[in-house]
């Protein structure tokens, strides 16, 4: 206690010092233009970067109802592409009408479930029936493809990947009029085959492949990826195109299942013509 | 003892009126060349007796410095400044203690330490009065080329001025 008390004693001018200076800069601050005014700004520079940590950190909290918020705002942007109607637009005589009416609709949803490790991988998502989805849907996100939907429940539908054997999407090249079904190779899950390119096609490596919007179940134009790997076995009339798809399966997490409105109408008509056929 | 404080006393009151109402405004009235201020108060801090407690050298060093703030018109400036060498003030003495010691009833002036030591004294005093008082008067460190400029420039003049104090009243006290 002694010991203490001396070495307060010892301390006591210090203290003064440091209250005595503590004094005279608030005095300075708050009396003197040109100090207070570097003052002021040096403190609202260091709030300012503290401030702007907090707010990032804050945001980073709300991005799991953000990404929510962006995947609904998204499927009602992918609605109003042009190439998510059908151009209802009359020639006639006079007036011409560029009139659009809704063919597809996206409804989002979330991955519950994926696999990319097996022959034949399917997809679990969190829409079902309640939600509009019906049976060989296709499911796609911005980046490209995912896969088509092949049973639904009430709340869940499970959609083959485009990582399925069995699995055909009708593609073709971009700016180009050739198209073939594409598949998986079934090893690494960014390669595909895309059959039926005849080999006078002018394609060369590095062209974009899409879908071709000649199925009833994606839109025309979605990305699906580029070409690898281009070659012509002897004679044969095709080429064999191995294409890296543009999106990685198994990063997933939000994608859109796509609804062609007019589906059942294109199907009768076309089971209608084969029926006349037989 | 007496006449020690009332030298002190007088000291103090003679070097706030010289420094706030001739010295001020040589510096002020420069304006094409701003970096020259003539500062002697701090004398007195450098001038007082060394059995001078340091709590109250300090004390007093905030009394002189915030005397010349009020003719300055810079609250605070001038009064840390004081208030930084008078903490200052024990620690170089320490360090600058002849060989037999102090006597502690004598005051550290050229007449009982001798004229070189007492030069190099409040020389040391003067530059650390200097820079810190031109570091708080820019208040950032942006300006650190200017703050040394103008405490030298100011060390120079304001140590003739000094010396010419110490030859006109050659204080024993």
């Amino acid at each position: 206690m002694f010991n203490l008390l001396q070495l307060l004693l010892k301390l006591s001018s210090f203290f003064v010092f440091i209250v005595l200076e503590i004094i005279c800069f608030s005095l300075i601050v708050k009396y003197n233009q040109q100090q207070s005014d570097v003052y002021v700004n040096t403190v609202n520079h260091f709030t300012g970067v503290v401030q702007e940590k907090s707010a990032a950190t804050y945001q980073y909290f709300q991005l799991y109802d953000e990404n929510i918020r962006l995947a609904r705002e998204n499927s009602q942007l992918l609605e109003r592409l042009a190439n998510a109607g059908i151009n209802v637009q009359s020639e006639t005589d006079t007036a011409y009408t560029d009139s659009l009416e809704a063919q597809y609709t996206f409804i989002e949803a979330k991955v519950i479930k994926n696999s990319v490790n097996q022959n034949h991988n399917y997809l679990v998502l969190n829409k079902g029936k309640k939600d509009g989805i019906t049976e060989h849907s296709g499911v796609v996100t911005e980046r490209g493809v995912v896969g088509i939907v092949r049973k639904v429940s009430d709340n869940f539908a499970v959609a083959m990947s485009i990582l399925h054997r069995q699995t055909r999407i009708n593609a073709r090249i971009r700016g180009k009029v050739f198209f073939g079904p594409l598949q998986w190779k079934g090893t690494d899950t960014r390669l595909f085959n895309l059959e039926d390119i005849p080999k006078h096609a002018p394609v060369i490596k590095g062209d974009t492949i899409e879908t071709s919007g000649y199925s009833t179940i994606f839109p025309e134009g979605i990305m699906l990826g580029t070409i690898e790997k281009l070659s012509l076995d002897p004679g044969s009339n095709f080429f064999n195109i191995e294409v890296r798809s543009s999106l990685d399966m198994s990063t997933i997490q939000h994608v859109y299942i796509v609804r062609n409105l007019l589906r059942s109408e294109q199907e009768q008509l076309e089971q209608a013509v084969q029926k006349e056929d037989e | 003892m007496n006449s020690i404080i009332a030298g002190n006393v007088l000291r103090f009151l003679g070097l706030v009126i010289i420094q706030g109402l001739v010295f001020k405004n040589i510096g002020v009235g420069w304006e094409e060349f701003p970096y020259l201020h003539i500062i002697v108060f701090p004398i007195f801090i450098i001038l007082l007796p060394l059995r001078t407690p340091r709590a109250l050298i300090i004390l007093l060093g905030f009394a002189i410095g915030i005397t010349v703030d009020f003719f300055y018109n810079s609250l605070g400036v001038h009064a840390s400044a004081a208030v930084f060498t008078a903490f200052l003030r024990p620690f170089l003495l320490r360090i600058m203690e002849p060989r037999g010691g102090y006597n502690v009833n004598y005051s550290p002036t050229a007449a009982r330490m001798g004229l070189g030591w007492f030069l190099r004294y409040a020389s040391i005093m003067l530059f650390l009065h200097l820079f810190f008082y031109f570091s708080v008067e820019a208040f950032t460190f942006v300006y650190i080329v200017d703050i040394l400029l103008k405490t030298i420039v100011s060390f120079v003049v304001s140590m003739i001025f000094i010396i010419i104090y110490q030859l006109l009243f050659n204080p024993l006290d």
